[in-house]
């Protein structure tokens, strides 16, 4: 079970992912700058924002109304964003690949 | 040096320095237990995320104050600082749909004006301080135009009062009037929900009053008066004190790292941001949260027994060695980590974004103006307690500081009894204290007990002793303990000029407040 993160300056992590995580954990468990999950996975601060690659984008769940509206609020985002602690790693997704934006913050 | 180790929130012998403390305390006794206080602590990075998401056994039901978690204190639900799922959720929720980040970049250049306007009148000076003339200044501008008070009804609704206090003054005013005076402020505020529900515009109090919200207890309506208020406290409150804190561990810290400093100033399109959060992690202006442990839970083969109160030190957290090289180094290249400054989990602080882009915007502005400056530490007062840390005052040299120069700025609380002043401080002083919501009245009553005086101050009904008592012959610091509208240490630091003393009234984690005393 792989997930690629993809760093705004172009850095590819390539990391292990565990079935239950979130993919949002699962990038702060190996240290991935770059996203900072502030509230442990509640959506509720937006700052482990993720843009979905093309090839992924169907074949993730659909977002729930309360990601929406957090994702209303988030900066530089994009269709294909997401928040990374709403994903959770299941073997479907094995080999996903998310790029982040160039800041979480303001 | 093999003493068993032993810390509190309260030593001020550590106030200074308590970073060789915590780091003791990581490697010793993880898991500390203070007999004192009765209190649990946690202090390694892992254990505090671990605790700030641990819904299961941790409860916000108290608050995250370790005096308030101990006495149970209740608070009203939409003050949702204080509240569990899913009450808490709720007012969270919504308030996460009115403070977000898309917000807050909108009025990026609204809060550079406030900068300019708090800096540029110090161009040319040899000193300032970064409390008095930024910290104090920007964050409760920056919230009162967020929430769309017009700043000419803040001045109006401050003159109003303040021109009825000087009609009063010189004879004493009975409490039952100061209550309608309160009374008639605070319906001032209602004015202002009132004016801005007929007037909606696009700032925050029109969001809070249009907003639909899911009450816990069913249904969809709006959020009442009381409830605006409240939240309105909340924000305001913990918004203001602790941004406050930050540009002061700005001031500091950037004086002791020059030649960051300068690189910073030197690219700061690249260097501010990345120095933001080295700063929020390295000096946290709030540097332990608490919570009521629920369930029986064990840490290092030791029980916690349901029933606790636990603090999780997130300023020795930040600086965990297995998670942050070097962590008692500040760098502001080092890899960005997230850190525990704004807690984790559902109650992270919901500011963040505003705190991220003052400190930001502070940081940028202030460096533009003055790439130098050395901090008077002769005349910077720190202060230290069990919700914040941080600077009271923190006068600068700017530039070059002057040989042998001699200082005028008032010299930090010296102790000092035998009162000399022109005013007999024995009597009666009525005091109000200017409160986000409106001026607090209370009466002061002082009693020379030999050198030192001792008194009882009656404020909402209530009457407490007032306890630290100073004088030195100008400035003057007391403090007593309110129980409405809720169990709150109230500290008093003020200089006395004539008749009237006027200072700076903190209440706990309800922010620091403009006070007046006046002789009876």
């Amino acid at each position: 079970m792989k997930i690629v993160y993809i760093e705004h300056n172009g850095k590819e992590h390539v990391v292990d992912a565990t079935v239950g995580k979130s993919v949002m954990q699962t990038a702060l468990d190996h240290a991935v700058p770059g996203i900072l999950g502030d509230c442990g996975g509640a959506c509720s601060c937006g700052t482990c924002h993720c843009y979905v690659d093309a090839a992924w984008e169907s074949r993730l769940p659909p977002k729930t109304e309360d990601e929406e509206l957090m994702l209303e609020g988030t900066l530089h985002t994009e269709a294909n964003s997401r928040l990374s602690c709403q994903i959770q790693v299941t073997p479907e997704i094995d080999g996903l690949m998310m790029r982040l934006p160039s800041s979480q913050v303001l | 040096m093999n003493t068993k180790i032993s810390w509190d929130p309260y030593r001020p012998d550590l106030a200074h320095n308590p970073y060789p403390t915590y780091k003791r305390l990581r490697e010793e006794s993880p898991l500390y237990y203070n007999q004192e206080y009765d209190f649990y602590a946690l202090s390694r990075y892992a254990d505090v995320e671990h605790g700030l998401r641990d819904r299961e056994n941790m409860s916000s039901a108290y608050g995250d104050i370790l005096e308030f978690v101990k006495a149970k204190s209740r608070m009203p639900d939409a003050v949702f600082i204080h509240q569990d799922p899913p009450v808490h959720s709720a007012y969270r929720s919504l308030m996460q749909r009115i403070i977000t980040p898309k917000r807050m970049l909108g009025v990026e250049q609204e809060i550079r004006k406030l900068c300019a306007r708090s800096l540029d009148p110090l161009i040319g000076a040899d000193r300032f301080d970064f409390i008095t003339n930024l910290g104090a200044e920007m964050p409760m501008r920056a919230i009162s135009m967020l929430l769309g008070i017009p700043e000419e009804d803040q001045v109006a609704i401050r003159e109003s009062v303040d021109s009825r206090m000087r009609t009063e003054a010189g004879k004493p005013i009975d409490l039952s009037k100061q209550q309608d005076l309160q009374t008639e402020a605070l319906g001032s505020f209602e004015e202002y929900i009132k004016w801005r529900e007929k007037n909606p515009s696009d700032d925050m109090m029109t969001e809070l009053l249009q907003a639909d919200f899911n009450d816990p207890k069913g249904g969809k309506r709006k959020l009442t008066r009381d409830e605006i208020v409240a939240i309105v406290n909340v924000v305001a409150g913990a918004g203001n004190e602790t941004t406050n804190r930050l540009i002061g561990w700005m001031g500091k810290t950037l004086a002791e790292h020059p030649d960051q400093r300068r690189q910073i100033a030197e690219n700061p399109g690249a260097l501010v941001a990345p120095a933001i959060e080295e700063l929020l992690r390295f000096e946290p202006p709030g540097p332990f949260m608490a919570r009521y442990v629920t369930n029986d839970i064990e840490y290092y083969g030791q029980k916690i027994p349901a029933g606790s109160a636990l603090l999780l030190l997130v300023s020795s957290a930040n600086r965990d060695e297995t998670r942050f090289v070097k962590g008692d180094s500040f760098d502001i290249h080092r890899e960005v980590r997230p850190h525990m400054t704004f807690g984790n989990g559902i109650h992270v602080c919901i500011g963040a974004p505003l705190a991220r882009l003052e400190g930001r915007v502070a940081m940028e502005e202030l460096l533009k103006r003055f790439p130098e400056w050395e901090v008077d530490y002769d005349n910077a007062v720190l202060s230290s307690t069990s919700t914040v840390r941080g600077w009271d005052s923190l006068p600068v040299w700017v530039g070059s500081k002057p040989k042998n120069a001699t200082v005028s700025a008032p010299k930090a609380a010296a102790p000092e009894a035998a009162p000399t002043g022109p005013v007999a401080l024995e009597g009666k002083w009525n005091v109000v204290v200017k409160g986000p919501t409106g001026p607090q009245p209370a009466v002061l009553v002082l009693e020379k007990n030999g050198d030192s005086f001792g008194g009882a101050q009656t404020g909402d009904g209530a009457t407490s002793q007032i306890i630290d008592f100073k004088y030195d012959g100008k400035n003057i610091s007391w403090a007593n303990q309110i129980t409405k509208p809720m169990k709150l240490k109230v500290e008093f630091k003020g200089e006395i000029s004539g008749n009237t003393i006027s200072g700076k009234a903190k209440a706990g984690f309800m922010g620091s407040y403009p006070f007046t005393a006046t002789k009876a």
